[in-house]
This record gives C-alpha cells, structure tokens and sequence, in this order.
C-alpha cells in the first residue's frame, strides 16, 4: 500500500531527508517518531505531494510521485485516496461543522448535497459530534475540531489516511479523545501513517514503528520491539 | 490719490496718547474695509491677476515659443493695468470656473474673459466691459448640424450632442434656449474649451458653443472644424474684483479708461487680430447692466435640489456601478499574481503598477480624449466608470493580495489535501476567507471612491461636488449651498455605512449553514 524508495530531500542544501526507505501494508498503522528536525513532518508531506523531493519513489495507494514538481492532475487523483490531517486542524472557518465535511465530497466527488450530508452526519456520529453539525469551527474545542478534520478526511474514504502530530496542540484530556477515534479507525482496518511523539499511542496502535533521526532511518519494527 | 495712506492715520492717531492702541486698531481696521487693498497692492508692488491658461487663446494660453511663459490678450490687458497701478502684473492660476473664488484667497482681479452678467454684477466688483464677444457654433466640415435651424430638431441620433464650458455664458445661454425647447440639445460642460474643440473633431460631440475669438483662434488647428451660421448671442466680458476691495475696482476700472480712451486698448486688439475699431463702437456703446434681485432661502432650494439631487444620483450611480467592477478585476489579477502561471505575473504586476502609479485624472483623460482617436469612442458615463472600475481595480487587487496571503498557509494544504483543485480552493476556502480578512479596507476604499467620483467631471460627467460648485459659483450663494449639498451627502453615507454594517454581520455567519 505504501512504499517509499531511498526517498532524498534537501532544503537550502542541507539534506532533510537522506535516503528514506520504508512499506506499510494495507490495513497496518506505521508510526513516525524521532526527535524534532528529523524529518519526520517532512516524510509525511512528501507521501500526499505537499512536499517534492529530489531523489527517490513513493508508491501509495496506487499512485506513483517521482523526482521534481508533480503535475495537479497527478496530486488531485493521489490525494483522493490519501487524506490528511494536520497537527492545526485547518477546519474552513467560514463554514459550518456540517459543511467542512461536506466541502470534498461535494466539489470533488460531485456528490449530490442529500447524499454528501448523509454520510457526513454519520461520520459526525462516528467521531461523537453528531450535534455540532451546525455549529462553527471556531466555537468548539481543539479536540473535537480535530475530531471533525477527521471526520472531514474520512468522508472522502482514503485508502490511506496521514496523521501529522494530530494530538501536539491539545491538552491531555482532548488528546485522549482524538487517540480513541484514532485507534477505532485502526482497529476498523484503515491503512494510515502517524507522526508523533506519544510513545504510548504508538505502542498501543502502531503495527509498525520507524524511528528517523537527521533524516535517516534510524530503527524500525514492530511496536513491542522499537518501544 | 487723495485718500490718506493709513501710516498718515496712525501717525495721527498715536497723538491722542494712552488709550490710543484700541482707537489705532479700530481706525486700522476701518481703513482696511475702506479699501487699504490698493495700498497693499501698491506697497507689494505686484497686481496678482487670476486667470486659467488651460481655457486658451487668444486670451490666456502658454507661449509656443516658450511654453513656460503665458501669453494672450488679457496677458498684455493685465500688464497694461498693471502699469497704470504703477505695479507689476502676477500671473496666478487657477480652474476658470473656480477663479472668483480666488478672489478671497490670493489674486487682486480675474482677468480672463469673465462674462458680464446680472449676477457677477451682485456678487462682485465688475469693471466696465473691455471686450465684446459673440457666441459661436461650430460643427464639423460636412457633417450636421449645418445651421442653427438644424438645432431646432433632433439630429439623426437623438438630441444634437453640444459641448461647452463649464459656467460660460455659452452654457447658460445654451441650456435656457434647451430649456425653452428652441434648440433639441444635450448640453454638456467641459473643463478647458479645447476639449469640446476635440471631441467635435473626433466625432464624439455634434457641436460646440464657445465665444466668437475662441474659435477664430484656433481655427487653422482645427482644420475639420467650421462655423455653424453666424455669431449670435453674447455679451462684454469685465474684469473682477472682490466685494470688499472696491478702492482697487475703481483704480482697475479707472486704468481701462485711461487705456480705452488713448487707444492703447484698441492698439492691443489690433495686434491680436481682434478688430480694433469695431471692439471701440461695441464696448462705447455697452449699455449698463443692472445687477441681480438676491434670491430667497426657499427660493434658492427651490430651484437647485432638483439639480442637486439628480446630481447625487449621479453620483451614486458611478460609485455602485464602478465598485463591484473593480473588485472583479482586482480579485482576479491579485490572484493571477499569487497563484496564476509565472508568465502572467510580470504583466499583472506592471498593469498595478501604471494604474496605481498615474493619477486617476489622466486616466480618465485618456479613456475620454484618446481612445476616440483609434476609433473607440465611448460615451462620457461609460468611460468614466470604466476609468473608476480600472483605477480602483488596482488598489483593490493589492488589498486582495494581502488578504489571500493572509489567509494561513495551512487552509490551502488542507484544502488540497481533500483532492480539491488549485482553483477550487481558491474558490471555496482561500477567497472567502481573504474577502472577510479584507473588508474595512474595501469598504474605506468604496467610500473613497465615493468621493473620486468628482473627477469625472473633467469629462463632463457632472455628479453632486461638481454640481454644487457651479450652482454655488453661478448663483453666488456658497455657504447656503454648501449645506444644502452636505446634507445630501450625509444622507447618502448614512443607508451606505447602514449597509456595509449589515454586510460585515452577514459574513460573520457561516455561510449555507443547515439551521
């Protein structure tokens, strides 16, 4: 599902990402960890396009990205099967609850409204924000916000889903919520990848952990024997 | 001059001992109203003569041979009194239909062919005449209107399309046969009397209506251009002076004597080919003009809100329509910069540059004056709110600019990592979001525009400011009117900002929320 080929980035000449080799198996939930500055983030964003790199091959969900700039084409058709989630939410602050969800489905799928906001709603459920639908980002906590930018990913039902430091900008409590939905959606079977620092979430979700460090493949393994 | 030279009276008064400075400042303040204005003038040295070289030959224009310097008949008129005054003669500029106003600022006298009427004859101090003018009409070579019959029907395009300038004898004279039904006309004012002479010869206008020396002046520039039928109408024109400084009109008027009677007058209109002898027989023979009744408060509202109000309307018409043009245009050239292909921006970038670089007048010029050249003519209201939609696009397209990259980064990856276009984000996420960020500027930009909307008149789009500086300047009623127009204007602003309010609280709200 995820393969990615002695991936290489620079940035102002100095190496982000050297060599970056790794898979992921369908249904598996990869965890990057390593200190701040490893690359990391960086690794991510290269796997949905947000990033180009100078050497190497990601393959991903059926989509292949080379070296240098990627034509929209290529990115529009990847990222309808990879959807993100950023460590700031990024919820359209300008729209509801309901709409954030339904903003994908609807401008790129083409879904009828009736039929986008019917999934939507069940997402919601999923992610326990059923009310909020029509509620504005900016009044809800940074955990259910999360919470919806999840529900705003899944409603394009990605073959991969990427996590970037979901949980970094909530306090305990919210994080505990967004790693409840994170681990049901694992359990459920949905390939992702996951940037983070909690030790704790990777040792209980994680099929596998890569750490980086400098932009390397440091160590990597299963859960029980990287943690 | 027998009148005592007001250091006489003070050294007069500094006599009368311990009390004497309230008594100096009273006899000081009773000399200047009892015309000290001429001493001033004398002790200056220089008589500052008001005149606008814009409105051209034979009166005032810039020398050929030097265009730094002026000349013209009233240029020489204006030394020649000067001499008299035994002062030298200042050249001060101004707009010709604002030149009275100068009156209370800087300038002595407005020398520049000021038409004789009852109502200057109120308001101001007015020389005997020292010129008579006719009005002429002058058409195109082969084209109608060939005489002044043809004016008594509609041309074949709807009412004859007439230019004159802006508070001239000529307008008035031309709106009141308009609105006697004698002539079938638009009348339109203009700035500077060249520009009608342009616009018939580049077919924008059917005609023009200026004074008779005008016209023979320029009529070897404007070879297309020929007479319609003879001189009519007209009038003398007279030199003015302030209400409040008449020791200085009788010194002026006196030195036109003393110049009519030498024949040093009738020297100056030969040299300018202006028929010497025959100006004599006219201005000996000026019958007297009574000066105007002083119209009453209803009156006065009377006669001008229908005007002014029709002028508000004007107003309002140009900012409403220009705005959400120059917003469209904005909008997009601030994104063809941020987001569109890196050949487009250098074009975009200069487009901003040169429209927000060069004044708004200019613009407004070449889209009036210049496009009808290679054969583009549009009509006065259209040019000037493409010129506002062009103008203002630019400073919108800025404003756009920093809203889109205020918007933070994050929304866009985001939006893109949904699977959605470069485009529709823009169009769902960045725009939206950028035109919240950028409403109190928009919004300070429409009310500015508001108010450029007044330099359309330079092309005879006549809205509320400039309407009321001619109503105030013709009818001499300045500070009446100016509240009567202030008063529109606040009632315009009000619904307006009302409306922005109502605007800026709509955005707040999620947009296409399910309730």
């Amino acid at each position: 599902m995820i393969k990615v080929e002695s991936l290489t980035k620079h940035r102002s000449g100095t190496p982000v990402l050297d060599g970056v080799t790794l898979a992921g198996e369908a249904g598996g939930v990869t965890a990057l960890v390593g200190p701040s500055g490893s690359g990391k983030s960086t690794l991510l964003r290269c796997l949905n396009g947000l990033e180009c790199f100078e050497r190497g091959v990601v393959s991903i969900a059926g989509h292949r990205l080379t070296p240098g700039p990627h034509s929209g084409g290529v990115l529009e058709a990847l990222r309808r099967d990879v959807g993100m989630v950023f460590q700031q939410f990024n919820l359209v602050p300008h729209l509801s609850v309901l709409d954030n969800v339904t903003l994908a489905p609807r401008t790129v799928l083409k879904n009828t409204v009736a039929e986008a906001r019917s999934r939507a709603i069940e997402l919601l459920d999923r992610v326990g924000l059923g009310s909020f639908a029509a509620a504005r980002p900016a009044t809800l906590s940074g955990g259910q916000q999360q919470r919806v930018a999840i529900a705003r990913a899944l409603a394009m039902q990605p073959q991969v889903m990427l996590f970037d430091e979901p949980t970094s900008a909530l306090d305990p409590t919210m994080t505990a919520e967004v790693l409840e939905v994170i681990v049901d959606l694992a359990k459920a079977g949905q390939t992702m990848v996951v940037v983070t620092h909690d030790h704790g979430f990777a040792k209980r979700a994680a099929t596998w952990v890569v750490e980086l460090a400098a932009g390397k493949v440091a160590r990597q393994g299963t859960a029980a024997e990287m943690l | 001059m027998t009148a005592p030279e007001p250091a006489k009276q003070a050294a007069t008064t500094r006599r009368f001992g311990t009390c004497a400075w309230g008594l100096l400042s009273i006899c000081f303040t009773a000399s200047l109203l009892d015309g000290a204005e001429l001493d001033e003038v004398r002790r200056r040295g220089e008589l500052v003569w008001a005149a606008d070289q814009e409105g051209g030959g034979p009166h005032v224009f810039p020398d050929p041979a030097d265009p730094r310097q002026i000349t013209g008949f009233e240029v020489e008129l204006a030394e020649l009194i000067a001499g008299e005054l035994g002062v030298k003669a200042r050249f001060l500029q101004g707009q010709w239909d604002r030149l009275p106003l100068l009156l209370e600022q800087s300038a002595d006298c407005v020398i520049n062919g000021i038409e004789l009427t009852p109502e200057r004859r109120r308001d101001y101090g007015c020389s005997r005449p020292y010129f008579s003018y006719a009005l002429q009409a002058l058409g195109r070579r082969g084209a109608a209107p060939a005489s002044f019959a043809d004016l008594a029907e509609p041309g074949p395009s709807g009412p004859w399309r007439v230019g004159v300038l802006t508070g001239s004898a000529a307008e008035t004279e031309m709106r009141a046969r308009s609105s006697r039904g004698e002539v079938q006309m638009e009348v339109i004012g203009y700035d500077g009397t060249l520009d009608s002479l342009e616009q018939v010869q580049s077919a924008v206008l059917d005609a023009a209506v200026m004074d008779d020396c005008i016209f023979a002046f320029y009529a070897d520039r404007y070879g297309k251009l020929r007479a319609v039928d003879r001189p009519f109408a007209g009038g003398f024109y007279t030199v003015l002076t302030a209400r409040s400084t008449p020791r200085l009109a009788v010194a002026i008027d006196d030195a036109l004597g003393t110049l009519l009677a030498d024949g040093r007058l009738k020297a100056l209109y030969d040299r300018w080919d202006l028929a010497g002898r025959q100006q004599m027989l006219l201005l000996r023979d000026a019958a007297e003009i009574p000066p105007a009744s002083q119209r009453t408060l209803v009156e006065l509202i009377r006669q001008t809100l229908p005007l002014l109000l029709s002028s508000a309307g004007m107003t309002i018409l140009l900012s409403c329509a220009s705005f959400p043009l120059a917003i469209a245009i904005g909008l997009a050239v601030a994104i063809g910069r941020l987001y569109g292909p890196s050949w487009l921006k250098p074009p975009l970038t200069a487009y901003v540059e040169v429209l927000r670089g060069t004044p708004l007048m200019l613009q407004l010029y070449a889209i009036f004056f210049l496009l009808p050249k290679v054969g583009l003519a549009l009509p006065a209201l259209m040019a000037a709110i493409l010129g506002l939609a062009l103008n203002y696009s630019a400073y919108e397209s800025e404003i756009y600019r920093a809203g889109l990259k205020a918007v933070p980064l994050g929304q866009f990856e985001a939006a893109l990592s949904l699977g959605l276009s470069k485009w529709q984000a823009l169009r769902h996420v960045l725009v939206p979001q950028a035109v919240r960020i950028v409403m109190p500027p928009v919004t300070s930009d429409f009310i500015a525009l508001f108010k450029d909307t007044s330099v359309c008149s330079a092309i005879t789009v006549i809205e509320l400011t400039k309407r009321y500086s001619v109503l105030a300047l013709s009818m001499g009623r300045i500070v009446e009117l100016a509240m009567v127009t202030a008063l529109i204007y606040l009632c315009m602003s009000w619904p307006l900002s009302l409306l922005s309010r109502w605007f800026e609280a709509r955005l707040e709200r999620p947009a296409g929320t399910t309730p």
